[in-house]
């Protein structure tokens, strides 16, 4: 008990990985044991948890990078815009009809995909470093950069794409849809490979430890010879990668888009995935593992309520709920 | 109060200490960082809790749940830093969370304007209401505080170092102040760093030592030296000047260097193994200069050569790297990364130095950090906790760490000893001296005299942004460096010319 104590008080992460065990546990004895034998509710058991992360890795990976942009002061709004923009090229290019780009120069296939993937992250990149250089050197708040952005990416990419139905071969589809065995887990593996990669990045890297430095401390961090403009361009820049890898798994995973919708809200769920995560929104706190339960806790949670049968229009009142909870039972700065 | 202890985990901060305070005197707190001045006021306050204990006035016990419990006992604490708010008037200041209502419920500005003239007239002060914060002077707003808790009628007035960020003619007006506060019989416990000060201002001193009480009695009958061994608990010298030595070639010169609006026409230089001093008084624009020196101020004109060769720095990191270190003064601000632990804070300085392909190498900082504790004397339980868990001295020497790590070739200290106990003080002095001595070359900036004289090698002295003069060698002292800070001139004589 002492030891619990201890690590409830001492880690921040530890509390919100029980509050996940809790959920999960619930979730476990919701779905019930009414089955034959103990190997098909344990299918089912892992069926049913494969598609909530399968769902939620597109936006688990936006939580990811929310992360990094929220630890460093920042907010990014622009996220889910920056996904219908990077979507809509991702679509443009490997379109099979006539006015596919790619097919059209006559790539097709395995290449095609490749310089695809390739120039989606580029343009994330360049969206995202975009945004980083309003914030940095036209010095405009981050809330104020981003919403911009993500009005402009948003209209700008329904303009272009009215009455333009890319089709998406089914070959590109196996980037999400990829078996093994039975189940279809590629984007659950994409999101833990990046949180592993973010996780090192964050802790052990010059860049992660000084995004921690300047949004601890934004004076202090200059003053000790941190570039911090350069420090905060590279955040958003790395949330537009990070977008772009989003918007492939999201195109890959459904095969359309629907660029009015598609992506709206995604902002808010990873700020919320963030803030479940024990990041502080004043900056200086946060962890990459905090954001990985703070995702699978809203996962879970929209699981139960489809579970129990709560009406759709109630659901965002619970997420909204848990992440007041969160905060609330957070430990608190003392003034 | 009676008896009070306190402990924040393992750590004991108050032992069974009991003091009085009087109606209508200045009684002096002081202490070292860590000696526990902070958590006793804390407590008489209402901002912390006390384990034990026992807090009477005027006879009658009462407890403190929070800070409003306390100041409707009479009790008003002025922190270090101001509770005021700059973009309101003074008079909504005064009234803030108290605010006079009409019978619509409007605010009462004319009455909220009148009580607080009336408070000004009643104490002399010569103030407009309707000014903004945000123009008043540092002292100013220290009166303002001051006022408020009249208004509210405060009996005993706790006032946490108010003379840190002052100019001299300023701490004379807080000063006349709290004399007048004293003469109508207001308790006024006074907590500071500057001996010389609780000489001057105060009738009792009472000093804390690692929660204890160790000694009280009436400021006329003791010297500052005394005081000083009080705090340590040992001797301090505080008239050692150090050593003299050999100086190197010019490291960094500076041509006719002007900012937009703090200093303008600056030109100065710096040798190996020179402790150079820059002192002034407040707005004489020195942080602001070297700030600029450093990458973090844009310059206009000038230029700065560093080992001979121009160079243009337009960052901090630029700077670090051709070799420029900067301790920024108000390590609070500046200086602390909250929310990292003690080693992250020492080496975020060379972390990019001590790296491969972007990936910080750990233990070498672990390694070089851990010496540093050693040889800087740093008090600390573990290098992984965070960094609010040391005293202020023990901070000021972790920040002092980071850029001892990167081996500046010039190392710029802005007021370095600030809000620092003497016994670290002291520790701070050596680093500096022995630096020196390593061919390091050292500016230091501070708004001491007194530190100027007693490790610089030689001394500008600037007033309202330009170079007022310098100073140099045995001669220096107090009085020629405050005629050139308040803007006068030295003759030939003076100057040490022949």
């Amino acid at each position: 008990m002492k030891w619990f104590k201890e690590k409830w008080n001492d880690e921040p992460v530890f509390s919100i990985a029980i509050a996940f065990l809790i959920m999960v546990i619930l979730q476990t004895i919701v779905l019930g044991f009414d089955y034959d034998s103990f190997g098909s509710w344990f299918t089912s058991w892992i069926n049913n948890w494969i598609n909530i992360l399968r769902n939620n890795a597109g936006v688990g990976i936006m939580a990811l990078g929310m992360t990094f942009v929220i630890i460093s002061g920042g907010i990014d709004l622009a996220v889910g815009s920056t996904l219908v923009a990077t979507g809509a090229v991702i679509m443009m290019l490997i379109d099979t009809g006539p006015k596919g780009i790619l097919g059209g120069i006559g790539l097709t296939g395995v290449p095609a995909y490749v310089i695809t993937i390739i120039l989606a992250i580029i343009l994330g990149y360049l969206l995202g470093t975009g945004i980083g250089l309003l914030i940095t050197k036209g010095k405009i708040p981050p809330f104020i950069a981003t919403l911009g952005a993500m009005k402009i990416f948003r209209s700008v990419t329904q303009h272009f794409m009215q009455g333009y139905n890319p089709t998406v071969p089914t070959s590109f589809l196996q980037i999400s849809s990829f078996r093994i065995g039975t189940l279809m887990p590629m984007p659950i593996i994409y999101w833990l490979i990046i949180a592993a990669i973010l996780y090192y990045v964050s802790n052990r890297t010059i860049f992660g430890r000084q995004v921690i430095a300047v949004g601890s401390n934004e004076k202090a961090a200059r003053l000790s010879g941190v570039n911090v403009e350069r420090v905060k361009r590279r955040v958003y820049s790395l949330m537009g990668v990070l977008v772009a890898i989003a918007a492939i798994i999201q195109v890959s995973r459904i095969g359309s888009m629907d660029f009015a919708n598609a992506g709206s809200g995604n902002e808010m769920d990873a700020i919320a995935a963030a803030v479940v995560g024990g990041t502080s929104m004043s900056g200086g706190r946060g962890t990459i593992i905090g954001t990985v339960f703070g995702m699978l806790i809203i996962a879970v949670m929209n699981n139960l309520l489809n579970l129990f049968g709560v009406p759709p229009f109630l659901r965002e009142a619970f997420k909204g709920f848990i992440v007041v909870c969160a905060v609330l039972l957070q430990k608190k700065e003392k003034s | 109060m009676k008896n009070i202890k306190k402990s924040f985990g393992s750590n004991v901060v108050l032992k069974n200490v009991s003091i009085t305070i009087n109606d209508g005197e200045i009684c002096a707190l002081i202490g070292e960082n860590g000696a526990g001045k902070s958590t006793l006021m804390n407590i008489l306050g209402g901002v912390v809790k006390m384990d034990s204990g026992e807090i009477y006035i005027n006879g009658k016990k009462v407890e403190f749940n929070n800070p409003s419990d306390s100041l409707n006992s009479g009790i008003a604490f002025i922190h270090q830093e101001l509770n005021l708010i700059n973009d309101l008037p003074i008079y909504e200041n005064m009234f803030l969370g108290r605010e006079i209502r009409n019978k619509r419920g409007r605010l009462d500005l004319e009455k909220m304007i009148e009580e607080t003239k009336n408070v000004f007239k009643e104490i002399n002060v010569d103030l407009n209401p309707k000014t903004m914060v945000r123009d008043l002077d540092a002292s100013y707003k220290q009166i303002v505080e001051i006022c408020r808790a009249i208004m509210m009628n405060a009996s005993v007035i706790i006032m946490d170092e108010p003379t840190t960020s002052l100019t001299e003619p300023e701490i004379k007006r807080v000063f006349k102040m709290m004399r007048t506060l004293r003469d109508r019989g207001v308790g006024i416990i006074f907590i500071s760093h500057k001996l010389n000060e609780v000489m001057e201002i105060c009738e009792r001193y009472m000093v804390l030592r690692d929660g204890k009480l160790v000694a009280e009695g009436m400021v006329k009958f003791i010297t500052p030296d005394d005081l000083a061994r009080y705090m340590v608990g040992y001797d301090v010298f505080t008239d050692r000047f150090l050593r003299r030595h050999e100086l190197g070639e010019e490291v960094l010169r500076v041509e006719k260097l002007t900012h937009a609006h703090a200093f303008r026409d600056i030109s100065f230089s710096v040798r190996k193994g020179e402790i150079l001093g820059v002192t002034g008084l407040l707005g004489d624009g020195r942080s602001e200069l070297f700030q600029a020196i450093f990458g973090a101020e844009d310059i206009q004109s000038g230029k700065i050569f560093l080992e001979g060769k121009e160079i243009k720095i337009h960052s901090t990191e630029q700077a670090l790297q051709k070799g420029i270190g900067y301790l920024p003064k108000n390590r609070k601000e500046n200086g602390i990364l909250k929310d990292m632990n003690i080693i992250e804070n020492a080496s975020i300085v060379t972390w990019p130095m001590f790296s491969k392909r972007g990936v910080i190498d750990s233990s070498k900082h672990k390694d070089i950090f851990q010496k540093q504790v050693k040889s800087l004397r740093i008090k600390l339980n573990k290098i992984t906790d965070n960094i609010n868990n040391l005293s202020g001295g023990n901070q000021q020497k972790v920040v002092l760490a980071k850029w001892l790590s990167a081996n500046p070739k010039v190392l710029i200290l802005d007021n370095p000893t600030q809000g620092v106990d003497v016994g670290a003080k002291e520790d701070i002095y050596d680093i500096i001296s022995e630096l020196a001595k390593k061919n390091m070359a050292i500016i230091v900036l501070s708004s001491e005299a007194q530190e100027i004289i007693r490790i610089c090698d030689r001394a500008l002295i600037m007033f309202h942004g330009v170079l007022q003069g310098e100073v140099s060698g045995t001669t220096m002292n107090e009085h020629d460096i405050m005629r050139l800070a308040t803007g006068g001139e030295l003759s030939a004589v003076q100057r040490g010319e022949q």
